[in-house]
Parts: C-alpha cells; structure tokens; sequence
C-alpha cells in the first residue's frame, strides 16, 4: 500500500434514496480524505422525492471512472437494484466496482484508501472491510 | 526487521477526528511498516481509517504510534511530527 502520485486515484459513487444523504456521505469522506478523490453522487429519486432515479445514477457512473476506476456504495433495496440495472447497461465502458458495505463507513474507508493511490481492488477492499468495524 | 516507537500529545485542540485521523493514515499508509497506534487503552491499524477513528482520541491524548519494517524509523519521526504539528 504504498502511495503512488503519478496517476489518476479511484473515484467514488454514493447512492441513496435521499439527496440529502448522498450529498452528507460525500461531504464526510471529502473531510477525511482530503480534496483529490472524486466522489460523485447520485442521490434522490426523479423529482426530488426519495428515491432512486435510473437516470441519475447512469449519468453518475458514467462519469465516475477518470482512469482507475470507482468505486460504487449504496443505501438499501432499490438502490442496489438501480445500480445493477446501470451496470449492466453500461456493460463494461467503466471501470466500476459495486461494493457490498455499509454506505457510511464503507465510504470513508474507501476514499481515505483512495486518496493513497491504490487500485480499484484495494479500494473495494477497504469498502468492504467496514462491514467488519465494530462501534463498541 | 527494524522497530520504532514514539509517544506524541494530540495538541490542545485537535482530536483524532475526521480530517486529522485521514491525514494520519494517508500519511501512514505511505510507508511500508505496519504501524500501530494506541491510545485510551486501545490499539489501531495505523492505516485503517475506521480504527483509528474507533479511537476515540480526544486532544490533548497521548499516542503511542508504534512501526515494525525497514522504513520504521523513518515512518515513527514523520507521523509523530504530523501529529504534533495538527491544528
């Protein structure tokens, strides 16, 4: 894990059903991890209801992956099923990876790993990790 | 295999929170040493953001950052330095 400056870092895309969720995760992880990981957000549904919007979320992914890929965190239930129906449709023109971990943690574990430089695999495993971070 | 320790005080007004705590671990994360931190009674993953957060360092708090590998020395110095430089 030792940082590399040299090249594009992995991105993150936070979904949510809430706009006002996404906007704070991504807030959060940009305190901790500093300016130079991008983070985009994809959060609400279509008229700023709570939701997911398809829409919004494939115009998030596409934009995520400057180069090393992203990272993909979600909330909950259709979240997810949002994001794998975008996935499938961009059908590998990015380099995206869905993460299995909370929105949270996962987050912050991602973009502070992010900001070291390391490749998009790190980066997951730094999401999914948080699955195990106990609070007490 | 080199080893290094080195206690610091989290300055008056930080705590290991949000943007000091990323700071510590991308910087430790820059080194090849494992790296260990304990405060309160408890240890962290130098470079696990969510441990080190889990730390609970109010300012003021002691440190033990502690490393063990080649650039063990090297890392123990510059994360006590950033440590004690945070404001």
């Amino acid at each position: 894990m030792v940082a590399t400056n040299d090249r594009a870092l992995v991105g993150l895309v936070i979904v949510s059903h809430s706009a006002s969720i996404a906007d704070g995760v991504a807030e959060l992880v940009a305190q901790v991890a500093g300016p130079d990981v991008a983070i985009i957000t994809a959060g609400g549904g279509p008229d700023g209801t709570l939701g997911t919007d398809g829409d919004r979320v494939r115009a998030a992914l596409r934009r995520a992956d400057s180069g090393a890929g992203a990272v993909v965190l979600v909330d909950l239930g259709s979240a997810l099923l949002s994001v794998r129906a975008a996935l499938a449709e961009l059908d590998g023109e990015a380099n995206l990876v869905l993460a299995d971990a909370p929105l949270v943690e996962g987050a912050i574990s991602a973009g502070v790993t992010a900001a070291t430089g390391v490749p998009l695999a790190d980066v997951v495993v730094a999401a999914e990790e948080a699955r195990g971070a106990r609070k007490l | 295999m080199l080893e290094s320790s080195e206690l610091v005080r989290l300055p008056g007004a930080v705590a290991l929170h949000a943007r000091p705590a990323g700071a510590f671990v991308r910087a430790a994360s820059s080194f090849a040493a494992t790296i260990e931190v304990r405060a309160n009674g408890r240890q962290a993953n130098g470079k696990s953001i969510l441990e080190i957060l889990g730390l609970g360092a109010d300012a003021g708090s002691v440190l033990t950052i502690s490393a063990s590998g080649d650039d063990a020395p090297a890392a123990v110095a510059q994360l006590a330095e950033l440590v004690a430089g945070f404001s």
